[in-house]
């Protein structure tokens, strides 16, 4: 090397070197914007998902207090249990066990009603209905925290705040703390998060039906938008003349993949809605649109990867033989299933997401329940999100940060299976 | 001298034709039996080409050709980059139908029907007349498969013994089967360049053609694999219509019968190689296989 440099002469090899050194700086300076950029990335993220998890991670345990229950037999109908106010009756007893004496409208038991959620009731009349010989004894039953008192428990609402500022009283704080102290208070997973539909109480609100109905919605978008959107691109590429109308189709598809999704909530409304007839707020019509969302993403991703197929194999097919169908059904697709398979997931994980169209059809109303059919009204994942984030109830806002959490959760399960997928399919050539 | 527009009928335009010294018409009876200056039998006439004239859009590509290839005998195409004998070769098992906007006029007649004809199914032309390519391109499956795919989509097999014997002798004669035959359920795009393009040719001589294109098959190849690729087409030639397009004159020496010359879409000059490389009729010609041009 040394030699090599010896024969140019010194003023051009100091330029060389001069001009090496700037050429280095700039690929250092350009390493450092490139670290620097996926850096920013990165917090941001971790920012967002850390805020997120915090803000949720309460949602995923919930409290209950462990009450004796005198099985009051003036109070409860043995042929109809359901009818009986449990509610109040535990309400009296724990007043009675607490030692305090109630005014003569009830307003303590009222007070300490409220303490425990409406879910104590069914459970209750469920035990008096599988076992009415217990009628008459003192039985222990887990009552759920009512969302205030959760809230209590979990640390969120403080004695220091301002008696008008909170919806505990002093009294009420005073009774949830001598229940702790008791040691009848115990975590549990919340479990309703997971096998609930929505419901106007926090503490009996669930992601399930939600979740059911983006499944489903998002099945009618796989099955509907797939198929007809790699047809559309197979026959686009590889057999349709290139000429002027061909040429109108793949502008028009370009920009459809650019129109607003609210403008195709409002298409889904007059079409589907109001022409069709189909069912409001239901996953057929929320799958529907967008599957009309997802198609030009679908056939531009299928198109470029059909494209990106090395010709030689188009031609290798075509020279054995094989017929136009034969060469793009045994070559070329198999040979674009990765891109088309990434196109597709790309286009579902934004279906997933997609809140604005769901504005329109009727699926942010308030749907409690789970869903059996593609033909039921439900709500989906984001327009949960919406809903939750809006209520008044405080303990809505944990559980708005976990729906987000199971949104997330499903978003990347979806991925990761498609990641799965596309590695089956991958073929080197 | 000429008109402008005159074309004489065997392909010599106008500017080249006064040192043409044009072959004469040949006809069957003439043909048959033909022996190059090798001494070596040259097969009767596999196709025949006629005033085949190629445009892509507004371009002409190729002008006027006409040409006789003989059965059972290597034909090469040599000439400068462009010159139109990929284009003139694609014609034969109409490979220029699937590129949009390419026009061929004229008549390729093989065993006498013409290739265009509205009646010819290309799809069954190409399993008469096989082609293997530049870069080796087999497809993204295992080596069996490669070889078992043209005897499948044409059904020529009824049975799985059946079509393991097919590929066993296409491979054997290919000259691959020593290489392969523990491996044949791995992939084909593992096997080295040369070996690629000699899988590529047992999965044409598969469906047993009765013609084979090669275009350029040893150029992206090392020297010992195109050793082996010339010795093998120079096997075939016992069996099958060979017509090869080459960049290297030495090749199309060793392994040709017969050559033909293009140049800016023409056919200048056609005859036995030897001829063709040793004294050469147009001055083209000359100066393209000295190396002063192309």
């Amino acid at each position: 090397m040394t030699e090599a440099t010896s024969t140019i002469a010194p003023a051009r090899a100091d330029r060389l070197k001069a001009g090496l050194k700037g050429r280095y700086a700039r690929e250092r300076r350009f390493k450092l914007y490139g670290i620097l950029a996926v850096s920013v990335a990165i917090g941001f993220l971790v920012l967002l998902l850390g805020r997120i998890i915090e803000q949720g991670h309460t949602a995923f345990y919930a409290h209950e207090v462990t009450l004796p229950v005198y099985m009051d037999p003036a109070r409860i109908d043995a042929s109809y249990p359901q009818g009986t106010n449990f509610e109040l009756l535990v309400a009296e007893q724990e007043l009675v066990r607490l030692g305090v004496t109630d005014d003569a409208e009830g307003t303590k038991a009222n007070a300490m009603r409220s303490l425990f959620s409406s879910e104590l009731k069914y459970r209750a009349a469920d035990i008096i209905r599988a076992r009415p010989h217990l009628i008459g004894h003192t039985v222990t039953i887990p009552a759920p925290t009512s969302d205030e008192a959760d809230l209590y428990y979990k640390g969120e609402i403080s004695i220091e705040t301002p008696a008008d500022q909170r919806r505990l009283s002093d009294e009420q704080i005073g009774w949830l703390d001598r229940m702790k102290a008791d040691g009848a208070v115990r975590t549990h997973f919340n479990t309703a998060l997971f096998t609930k539909g929505d419901s106007t109480e926090p503490e009996l609100a669930g992601v399930l039906g939600a979740l059911v109905g983006s499944a489903l919605m998002l099945m009618v978008t796989a099955i509907i938008a797939i198929p007809i959107g790699i047809g559309a691109a197979v026959y686009l590429e590889e057999f349709s003349a290139k000429n002027r109308l061909t040429d109108l189709i793949e502008v028009n598809i370009n920009n459809l993949a650019a129109v607003p999704s609210i403008v195709y909530g409002l298409l889904g409304v007059a079409v589907f809605i109001n022409w069709a007839h189909l069912p409001r707020s239901s996953p057929i019509v929320g799958g529907l649109v967008l599957a009309l969302m997802a198609l030009p993403t679908i056939i531009i991703a299928t198109r470029s990867s059909l494209k990106a197929v090395p010709p030689s194999i188009r031609e290798a097919a075509l020279a054995m033989g094989a017929s136009r169908t034969q060469t793009v059904f045994q070559h070329v697709l198999p040979l674009a299933m990765p891109g088309v398979m990434t196109g597709s997931i790309i286009s579902m994980a934004h279906a997933l997401g997609e809140t604005a169209p769901l504005l329109l059809i009727g699926m942010v109303s308030f749907v409690p329940g789970v869903p059996h059919s593609i033909a039921e009204p439900t709500g989906a994942l984001p327009s949960l999100v919406y809903i939750w984030e809006n209520a008044s109830e405080r303990a809505f806002h944990e559980r708005t940060a976990a729906a987000i959490l199971v949104l997330l959760t499903f978003m990347i399960v979806m991925n990761a299976a498609a990641i799965v997928l596309r590695r089956r399919f991958e073929r080197r050539w | 001298m000429k008109f402008p527009y005159f074309r004489a009928p065997d392909g010599l335009d106008g500017g080249a034709s006064d040192t043409a010294l044009a072959p004469a018409p040949t006809t069957p009876a003439m043909r048959v039996p033909e022996v190059t200056s090798h001494g070596e039998p040259v097969g009767p006439t596999k196709i025949a080409v006629k005033n085949v004239s190629v445009f892509y859009g507004e371009k002409q590509a190729l002008h006027e050709v006409s040409l006789d290839i003989p059965d059972k005998t290597v034909t090469a195409f040599i000439g400068p980059s462009g010159c139109g004998k990929s284009t003139f070769l694609r014609c034969m098992n109409r490979m220029n139908d699937t590129i949009q906007g390419c026009k061929v006029t004229g008549r390729i007649e093989m065993d006498g029907e013409d290739v265009n004809d509205r009646t010819v199914d290309p799809v069954l032309l190409r399993a008469q007349v096989g082609m293997v390519f530049q870069k080796p391109n087999p497809f993204p499956k295992t080596i069996y498969e490669n070889v078992a795919y043209g005897p499948k989509i044409h059904g020529l097999t009824t049975n799985k013994s059946e079509l393991d014997d097919i590929v066993h002798a296409s491979l054997k004669r290919a000259g691959l089967w020593d290489e392969v035959a523990d491996r044949l359920h791995s992939a084909g795009t593992g096997l080295s360049g040369g070996q690629q393009q000699r899988l590529v040719i047992a999965r044409a001589i598969a469906v047993n053609p009765e013609v084979i294109l090669m275009d350029e098959p040893c150029s992206a190849l090392d020297p010992i694999a195109t050793a082996k690729i010339e010795e093998l087409i120079d096997e075939l030639r016992e069996r099958y219509c060979i017509v090869i397009v080459t960049h290297s004159m030495a090749q199309a020496a060793r392994v040709s019968q017969r050559t033909a010359f293009f140049h800016m879409g023409r056919l200048i000059e056609h005859g036995p190689t030897e001829d063709i490389f040793t004294n050469p009729h147009e001055r083209r010609t000359l100066d393209y296989i000295t190396g002063r041009f192309g």
